[in-house]
């Protein structure tokens, strides 16, 4: 079996008059950073979420995950911007929103309807993700938007994971390209390798004083990973160990940012272009511990290094309720 | 006072001519206009193709269809309507002073204009190189005509009908440049067209060198007239008209089309006939509508808004073809007409520190392209609906120009997310509070309920609501929730209306 190095090189040459170096990452730069406007993720995020890039925020429902990306959206349109946001189940509150300094008018949102003409209605959302997926693209492909937001908060993680890697590749690009902000709402991460930063919220405390006015919502944010923070080139240092007993697969030796690992019957099974850090959670048995990955800018925030950094942060209650109270 | 000039536009078989504008191709083919209803359909109109081939005006159809390779066409009224205002208004750039030639006994299937030009010579230079210009702004917009420059109006009028490419009367020999046309060029009345014929008189050169007495003295007043006419004396009081600026264009299809493809071709001829008479007045096409005429009677109408007015003719096409595959027609095409209205040449002062924005002609294509995804009411920007109804918002169209920031907020606010439509439940009541609530698949446990808030509104009308809001804190399956149930107080029935996250 050839080396993946030896794979690498011979498609790259089989591209290289369409897309020279189709499969080495252009050099980086300093990730420029955008605030989300809420001082404690910022602080979290070393000044924000990346420019350029896809963010996961993650998380179950009521985790305070459509709150960030308002708040992150309404903060960008402080200086004139204009973003979008494509809403697969068509869920945004445009109050919500506005209550999160979110301009109205620079706001392009997309409700997907998940109605084909001539298909029967089977209650599975691939309609709606499908229109997501290419309104994304296309919004992208645009360009001139700051900030786009993919809510996939409402549906299962399951449906979300089966978006294909190469998807999630060529959004990268388009955002790299773009100097475009994706954020990617939704129960689980499921951009894989091509996301910068993963965030996973959870809902802390929402015990309230009053017998009126729900108040005092705390969440908690975990940065789960954070990928070229100021170093000038991609981190390939594996951010975590795997939770899970992954010993149904043994992976084959990566080089560089291609792995490609077997199963115990040792045929092939996938072959894709990722970091090392990128592969699936529970095929990761080989990582290394913590203690023995490469330094690490994102880590160096957290003073117990094994465990990803995590703040909290409280919103308001409902903008209503305080003034009619 | 300055001495009279005027400038004939004088364009032949204009029938023939308002086909063969839109359809180009067909230059070199024989064509050849029906007129009248069947079964008496007659040639009204011919090309110089058709003429070698045999055709004349006034043929039956079945005299024409015994022609080969000869085709023929039904006459639209409305498409020589269009394009007698597109012939006008390309003179107009030459001089605001038109009257309009076509009344009277010129004949049907032609098409003139008189042009007061005395004074021009500064703009446009001496006449003959007027008479050049003009022609060949007529050949760009798609006409045949002939000029003709003289210091009487009737005169240049009989000059222009009879040559066929420029003709320049020097003043006062008026009378020399038309002795040589037909009598019939006067377009008489039969009884005294066979005088003329029993006296011999063949041509105007003949007429006019009849004494004038004795003219009068046999034929009346009228025959003073003819006379005036044949020398090139008869006065006129000229008459302009006000061309109106209206950016149309028509055409009428042989056969029902019913292939987008096909009405795109056409479209996108008429799309830039309209962007350069646009760009003739330094202006820009701000929008566009698509009017076809279907099967059946029945008509339907589209609009295309551009962000800005835009004069690129790709890019109105794209938005054209998107339009159409949104909505497509239903039926075959009889006709279809597009109406544009001008604004001015966008402007975009862009600010070396302003923010990014989408570029409005790329944005344009981007939302036509996501309302062909998504839905034409599901793409836009949300706009806030001045009530108290909960959740309420109406879409707008999004536009990124004039992004001017928004205003700043300090804290973070919860934000919903709301089920739509809303999801009926079941819910205990304990203590008037909601204890727990199930739907049809899973029971929630309501661990803190905040509540009631009530609203009420439009009880005036049928639109009328009125329900109380509870937030509550549900777990289920070892999570919790952050919820807002909604009872209808009206129907007394419960709904899970939107989420906390």
């Amino acid at each position: 079996m050839p080396s993946a190095a030896l794979l690498r090189m011979q498609i790259e040459q089989a591209l290289e008059r369409r897309f020279p170096a189709a499969l080495s990452p252009a050099p980086q730069a300093l990730r420029e950073t955008a605030p989300t406007g809420i001082a404690e993720v910022d602080k979290l995020l070393e000044g924000g979420l990346p420019i350029g890039a896809i963010s996961e925020v993650t998380g179950p429902e009521c985790s305070g995950r459509t709150s960030l990306a308002l708040k992150f959206l309404g903060r960008r349109m402080q200086v004139g911007h204009v973003c979008a946001w494509v809403d697969v189940q068509d869920a945004l509150d445009a109050e919500s929103a506005a209550a999160n300094g979110v301009c109205m008018k620079q706001l392009l949102w997309v409700r997907c309807s998940g109605e084909r003409i001539g298909q029967k209605k089977d209650g599975k959302p691939w309609a709606r993700l499908d229109q997501a997926l290419r309104a994304t693209d296309l919004l992208l492909q645009a360009g001139g938007f700051a900030a786009i937001v993919l809510d996939m908060g409402g549906m299962a993680a399951e449906y979300a994971r089966r978006i294909p890697l190469a998807t999630w590749f060529r959004f990268r690009q388009a955002a790299q390209r773009t100097q475009c902000s994706l954020v990617v709402i939704g129960q689980r991460a499921c951009a894989q390798s091509s996301a910068d930063v993963v965030l996973e919220c959870k809902l802390v405390r929402a015990n309230s004083d009053t017998e009126t006015v729900l108040s005092g919502i705390r969440y908690e944010v975990r940065r789960e990973r954070a990928r070229g923070w100021g170093g000038g080139e991609l981190e390939h240092g594996f951010q975590r160990k795997s939770e899970s007993d992954s010993s149904a697969e043994t992976p084959v030796p990566a080089c560089g940012n291609l792995y490609a690992f077997t199963s115990r019957s040792g045929a092939a099974q996938k072959l894709g272009y990722a970091d090392a850090e990128d592969a699936p959670a529970k095929t990761l048995s080989f990582a290394p511990r913590l203690s023995d990955a490469p330094e690490s800018p994102f880590c160096e925030s957290s003073p117990d290094r094994r465990k990803p950094p995590v703040s909290t942060w409280s919103a308001a209650g409902a903008w209503d309720r305080e003034k009619r109270a | 006072m300055s001495i009279p000039l005027y400038a004939c536009v004088y364009a032949a078989e204009f029938p023939v001519q308002t086909l063969l504008r839109l359809h180009p191709e067909l230059r070199s083919v024989p064509v050849g206009v029906l007129d009248g209803k069947p079964p008496q359909q007659v040639v009204c109109s011919i090309n110089r193709a058709a003429r070698l081939a045999g055709a004349e005006c006034g043929m039956t159809k079945l005299e024409a269809e015994g022609i080969p390779q000869l085709r023929l066409s039904l006459r639209s009224h409305e498409s020589e309507a269009a394009a007698h205002r597109v012939l006008i208004e390309c003179a107009a750039n030459f001089s605001p002073r038109i009257e309009d030639a076509r009344t009277g006994t010129w004949p049907e299937a032609a098409c003139a204009c008189v042009l007061d030009i005395a004074g021009t010579e500064r703009l446009f230079g001496p006449p003959q190189t007027l008479a050049h210009r003009l022609r060949e702004a007529l050949h760009a917009a798609g006409f045949r005509a002939s000029i003709a420059i003289g210091a009487n109006f009737h005169a240049t009028r009989l000059k222009a009908a009879s040559s066929t490419g420029i003709a320049l009367i020097s003043a006062g020999e008026e009378a020399a440049a038309l002795a040589k046309l037909p009598v019939g060029a006067l377009h008489l009345e039969e009884d005294d067209a066979r005088t003329f014929a029993i006296w011999g008189i063949r041509t105007l050169g003949e007429l006019a060198a009849l004494n004038e007495v004795d003219l009068v003295t046999r034929m009346g007043q009228r025959a003073l007239q003819y006379r005036a006419l044949a020398r090139g004396e008869l006065p006129h009081a000229f008459q302009p008209i006000e061309p109106k600026f209206a950016l149309e264009e028509f055409c009428d299809f042989e056969t029902p089309v019913d292939q987008a493809d096909s009405l795109l071709f056409v479209a996108a001829r008429m799309i830039d006939c309209l962007v350069a008479r646009a760009a003739a007045r330094a202006l820009s096409l701000a929008s566009l509508t698509l009017r076809m005429a279907l099967e059946g009677g029945r008509v339907q109408e589209s609009a295309i808004r551009p962000a800005l007015p835009t004069a690129d003719r790709k890019f109105l096409l794209k938005l054209l073809q998107l339009e159409i595959a949104a909505h497509p027609p239903s039926a075959a095409v009889v006709s279809l007409a597009l109406t544009a209205q001008a604004g001015q040449s966008s402007k975009v002062q862009l600010g070396l520190f302003a923010p990014q924005t989408p570029e409005p002609s790329r944005l344009d294509v981007t939302i036509a392209r996501l309302k062909a995804i998504a839905g034409e009411y599901r793409v836009g920007s949300p706009a806030l609906e001045d009530t108290h109804r909960p959740g309420a918002f109406r879409m707008e169209g999004f536009s990124a120009v004039g992004a001017s920031g928004a205003a700043k907020t300090d804290r973070p606010r919860i934000a919903l997310r709301r089920m739509r439509p809303p999801l009926p439940v079941r819910v205990v009541l304990r203590d008037e509070k909601p204890a727990a609530f199930r739907d049809r698949e899973k029971r929630f446990e309501i661990e803190a309920a905040y509540g009631p808030w009530k609203t009420s509104g439009c009880w005036w009308s049928e639109e009328s609501w009125d329900a109380e809001e509870w937030d509550v804190l549900a777990e289920v399956d070892g999570a919790t929730l952050v919820c807002l149930l909604v009872r209808d107080c009206a129907r007394d029935q419960w709904r899970l209306e939107a989420m906390y996250d």
